[in-house]
């Protein structure tokens, strides 16, 4: 007898054990559902392009803030505009609700050819204040977009017209210069809302 | 009288007037970004036939160049490629939404507060469209 209680007692005692495991595991922290978090977040390397003033920057411009980066065209009158103003739309919907801090939104050019500073710069502005635009040598930004894993082709279309492939991917850069986290899309206003006070923390 | 003319309305649609071979609904014509030339051109179209309907060139007047074109995001990277055609099926529907197909519009005039087009099959004229760009979109 005394032996079957004592074994009743410890399968009681795993099993509220297991219980206690299970109730604390529920209640940790949410995760993000659409972005992947980089594990062991990445400093970007060394470039050299031109900010929507033409001013020279390098890598130090994605320092001290937290930054939402798409590689895009002007000349994209479909998805590049929409994915903008979703992540616009996000950025409005987090300040509403309070959260500090928030993103700057940037687009980097994988048409430099066409994109000039001044261009990239009246597009960028038009999604709102302190967005960055950045666009300079297709040499450089190759180096850039090859390092983050951004793929782009530019591929002809019409007449003496070309479009721009390219990867369709939200970038997250952390305030210490690092890509730390990635929306793959598709790219959803909710999906920002939720994930990017987990991922950038604060209030 | 308005009961009157209720009533003929109510007693036509009854007899089967015919219905249009192609409707377009929720149109969506977005302004050219600034600097640039070119805006995307977003609508339903439904057919009301028992034959598929193919459109295979859309013109306007607002605008030098219309193509049919469609977004496409695999593996990952977003491609943009022309249409030959629309091809909206018999008694069926088709989309053109943001990140899919879309009527790229190119070399944009002056543009007042509308837009009007063309949907044409072949050279056959299939259906006008006319779009008034909402309030505060200038």
């Amino acid at each position: 007898m005394y032996p079957k209680s004592l074994l009743a007692a410890v399968v009681l005692g795993l099993a509220l054990a297991a219980g206690v495991f299970v109730a604390l595991r529920s209640q940790q922290a949410p995760t993000p559902t659409s972005a992947m978090l980089i594990p062991g977040p990445a400093p970007l390397p060394e470039f050299s392009l031109l900010d929507q003033r033409g001013r020279p920057i390098d890598r130090s411009v994605f320092e001290g803030q937290w930054d939402l980066v798409f590689f895009g065209f002007t000349h994209c009158p479909d998805i590049c505009p929409t994915t903008l103003q979703v992540l616009s739309a996000a950025r409005a919907e987090l300040a509403e609700q309070g959260q500090q801090p928030l993103p700057r939104i940037v687009l980097v050019s994988v048409d430099p050819e066409r994109d000039t500073p001044e261009t990239i710069g009246r597009y960028v502005d038009y999604f709102g204040d302190g967005n960055l635009g950045i666009t300079g040598s297709l040499e450089e930004i190759t180096k850039l977009a090859a390092e983050l894993g951004i793929y782009f082709r530019k591929q002809p279309s019409g007449d003496d017209n070309y479009v721009v492939d390219h990867s369709a991917a939200v970038l997250v850069i952390d305030p210490a210069g690092r890509f730390s986290a990635l929306f793959g899309g598709p790219h959803e206003v909710a999906g920002y809302v939720h994930d990017l006070p987990l991922i950038m923390g604060g209030d | 009288m308005r009961f009157l003319v209720l009533s003929i309305a109510c007693l036509l649609a009854a007899c089967g007037v015919p219905q249009p071979p192609l409707v377009a609904s929720d149109v969506e014509i977005t302004r050219p970004m600034p600097g640039r030339h070119m805006s995307a051109g977003y609508l339903v179209l439904h057919n009301n036939t028992d034959e598929a309907i193919r459109i295979t060139r859309v013109t306007s007047p607002q605008f030098g160049n219309v193509e049919i074109h469609e977004t496409r995001v695999t593996d990952g990277i977003a491609r943009m490629r022309e249409l030959e055609a629309l091809v909206v099926p018999a008694r069926g529907s088709v989309t053109l939404e943001r990140g899919g197909k879309h009527l790229m519009l190119m070399r944009a005039g002056d543009l007042g507060d509308s837009v009007s087009l063309q949907l044409l099959s072949g050279d056959a004229p299939v259906l006008s469209i006319d779009y008034t760009f909402p309030a505060g979109t200038g």
